[in-house]
């Protein structure tokens, strides 16, 4: 306990730090604006902003960030609330009721409920975080290549399992992106593989271009096709920011509820975020005394999966932070930030760097401060940020893109890769197939491959070894479930009424 | 036999029998069920097929360590394996058509990155032998090329408003990138 606290307060001097502090607040900020974007989502945001942290010292391009991370989920509830767009999976649930609320003309309530659960929900996991990261990174020591391997499995399995649409596809997404991580020069040998005498390709595939390409650039071929009309403003002034006194013991059970079963969830592997804002929607509806009131404005409706899907997007840094591992694709996007500025995520990272470590954990609560104290005022700008129209919108983002790209490694054939995924991004869509898992393949691609070969080596070429190591054999028991599960029918058909609720 | 297939042909959402083969009677139509799974899962395995060929040449495992081209092929077989299944799931069920993709919109959007890209720092074309040098632009007009070409994709572009647009658009990314955060960029033409 005492050791919690001195380390929860020297990340706090760490976060406290002006610097860090304006790190946070301006990533919240870009975070928000780019993040209230209609159609982007939580991973293109990050992706976008990812280059402006390069100049940055590593823990403050780590504590902006999460600081991009956590402002873009809220900027998604904001646009989906009151332009009922959800950017990405997490805040499709909000929609349902935040949207009727806002045209109920509650809009304000519903933003700063939304807004207060998140902050509560920040608050608890931060602690989880802080509490659990310590025992979590024993039990990294008595990882080894194979334990690794199977873990990275399990990962890569929730993936495919939480996927929307067939399990299949996504399978195919993480090989493809597991392949398109081997190109470039062998680790061990340093032979080139798969490059096509293309010098650019050595290296292997940046890992800011696959992520732009597909989420930024395919993302605005796809809102081209959509009209102008599809997008539905609440136009009514949004008055009465503070929630009532009755709202307010309305949602509070809801924000508990929907904290627990968040910090829970997001610490799975695989995108847990996604699967904590239904499961919490789902568990309000079920155990609430009038379940009619759901999808017509329930506050409880928007309380409980803004608070889930906050608290696990926080204990979603666990499996990073401690293992090494990334649950989503936001947290792929996190390894790739810091694998530029050298950190290798993992254990040692707490042992070697404990500053970096805890100012991330206390930027954390930070991060969740400063949205509840920036954005509630400034509500009013986003919602005539929501109004510029996305002919002028779209243009401005690519040449960011560009230039975000370019000034990473000053190379033109970056962007002309980026825009090469792009297209391919474009034809995913198309032929549904859907590109988290394939960006989560990607970024684990390499460190899968390097525990392969060592498990392989160390076991002298017996592939035995990852069924007879118990705690490996335990994590492909559970991978292998999991994909059991997903292919059963009855579970398949309830998967895909969850989603189908999500488009409505 | 012919008959038979025309029939099973139009009673495509029925319960129609699996079993026709492709290689039917005389005039017989094949009919891709699932178009969208059908294409997607093949050229998953063209791109499969593509990274074996591709790493055919990397000396695969010797004794009990895998060489560079093990993983690679593996993965690859693995990614033909799945897309092949993805197809026949496509070719044997019914699914949803591929949707028509635009073409004006993309085109321009991969046009203007493409323009950002080889304006930025200027390409020696000499290399696919074209005779011709493109200098390099520099980062403002760069990013005013990129920006209207891609807003050129909209059809509700306007004209004046576009080249208030991108004016403003390039201050505000040459303040970011180069004044805030101090990226060493080129900002004029240099020729």
């Amino acid at each position: 306990m005492t050791d919690l606290l001195t380390n929860l307060a020297l990340g706090f001097t760490v976060a406290a730090n002006p610097y860090n502090i304006g790190f946070c607040l301006l990533g919240a900020l870009v975070g928000t604006l780019v993040g209230v974007l209609p159609g982007i989502g939580t991973v293109a945001t990050v992706a976008m902003l990812l280059p402006i942290t390069f100049g940055l010292p590593p823990v403050g391009a780590l504590i902006m960030l999460a600081g991009i991370y956590y402002g873009a989920q809220y900027g998604g509830s904001t646009t989906s609330i009151l332009v009922n767009i959800p950017g990405e999976a997490t805040s499709v649930v909000t929609c349902l009721d935040g949207h009727q609320m806002a045209r109920q003309g509650r809009a304000g309530a519903a933003l700063s409920i939304s807004a207060i659960g998140s902050f509560f929900a920040g608050c608890v996991s931060t602690v989880l975080v802080a509490a659990l990261g310590a025992p979590l990174t024993s039990l990294a020591l008595l990882f080894g290549p194979a334990e690794y391997f199977s873990l990275m499995v399990l990962g890569l399995i929730f993936a495919v399992v939480l996927a929307k649409g067939s399990a299949l596809k996504s399978i195919a997404m993480v090989l493809t992106g597991l392949l398109l991580s081997m190109v470039g020069s062998d680790l061990e040998t340093g032979a080139g593989r798969m490059t096509f005498d293309v010098a650019e390709l050595s290296d292997g595939i940046g890992f800011t271009n696959v992520a732009m390409g597909l989420f930024g650039f395919a993302e605005i071929i796809r809102n081209l096709e959509m009209s102008a009309e599809s997008r539905e403003i609440v136009n009514a002034k949004i008055s009465g920011l503070m929630p009532t006194r009755q709202d307010l013991i309305d949602s509070s059970g809801a924000i508990a509820r929907g904290t627990i079963l968040g910090s829970i969830l997001g610490i799975l592997p695989g995108g847990g975020a996604v699967v904590a804002s239904f499961a919490a929607y789902t568990f309000e509806k079920r155990i609430s005394k009038n379940p009619e009131r759901f999808g017509r404005g329930a506050i409880q409706g928007v309380a409980a999966p803004e608070a889930a899907n906050n608290a696990a997007a926080q204990t979603s840094f666990i499996p990073l932070l401690t293992l090494g591992i990334p649950p989503n694709a936001v947290m792929a996007l996190m390894v790739g930030a810091m694998t530029i500025h050298g950190i290798v995520p993992g254990p040692q990272v707490m042992v070697k760097q404990p500053e970096l470590f805890w100012g991330m954990i206390a930027s954390m609560w930070l991060g969740n401060l400063m949205l509840v104290i920036i954005n509630l005022p400034m509500v009013g700008i986003w919602v005539s940020l929501l109004r510029v129209p996305y002919r002028l919108l779209y243009p401005s983002i690519i040449v960011f893109c560009c230039i975000g790209i370019y000034s990473i490694n000053n190379s033109p054939t970056d962007v002309v890769i980026a825009a090469i995924f792009g297209l391919f991004g474009y034809w995913l869509v198309k032929h549904d197939f859907e590109p988290a898992p394939l960006v989560l393949a990607f970024v684990l691609g390499p460190l899968m491959e390097e525990n392969l070969r060592r498990a392989m080596l160390i076991a002298r070429g017996d592939p035995t070894v990852f069924a007879t190591r118990p705690i490996s054999a335990g994590l492909l028991a559970v991978a292998l479930f999991l994909l059991a599960l997903a292919a059963l029918p009855m579970i398949r058909k309830r998967r895909e009424e969850v989603f189908v609720e999500s488009e409505n | 036999m012919a008959y038979n297939n025309r029939l099973i042909l139009k009673s495509q959402e029925g319960k129609c029998p699996r079993q026709n083969p492709p290689h039917g009677g005389d005039g017989f139509q094949f009919k891709v069920r699932g178009p969208r799974d059908f294409y997607g899962g093949l050229a998953l395995m063209a791109l499969a097929i593509i990274a074996i060929l591709a790493s055919s040449d990397l000396p695969g495992q010797s004794g009990f360590a895998f060489g560079p081209g093990t993983a690679p092929r593996m993965f690859a077989g693995l990614l033909a394996v799945t897309g092949g299944i993805i197809a026949l799931t496509g070719l044997l069920m019914d699914g949803p058509q591929v949707d028509a993709f635009a073409i004006k919109g993309p085109a321009y959007v991969l046009v203007a990155i493409l323009a950002f890209a080889l304006l930025i720092r200027g390409v020696d074309l000499r290399m696919i032998r074209i005779p011709f040098t493109i200098p390099s632009f520099g980062l403002v007009l760069s990013t005013f090329a990129a920006f209207i070409i891609s807003i050129m994709g909209s059809s509700e572009m306007k004209w004046v408003e576009s080249l208030i647009a991108a004016v403003a658009m390039t201050a505000f990314c040459v303040g970011l990138f180069v004044y805030l955060l101090q990226l060493p960029f080129q900002l004029w033409p240099a020729f």
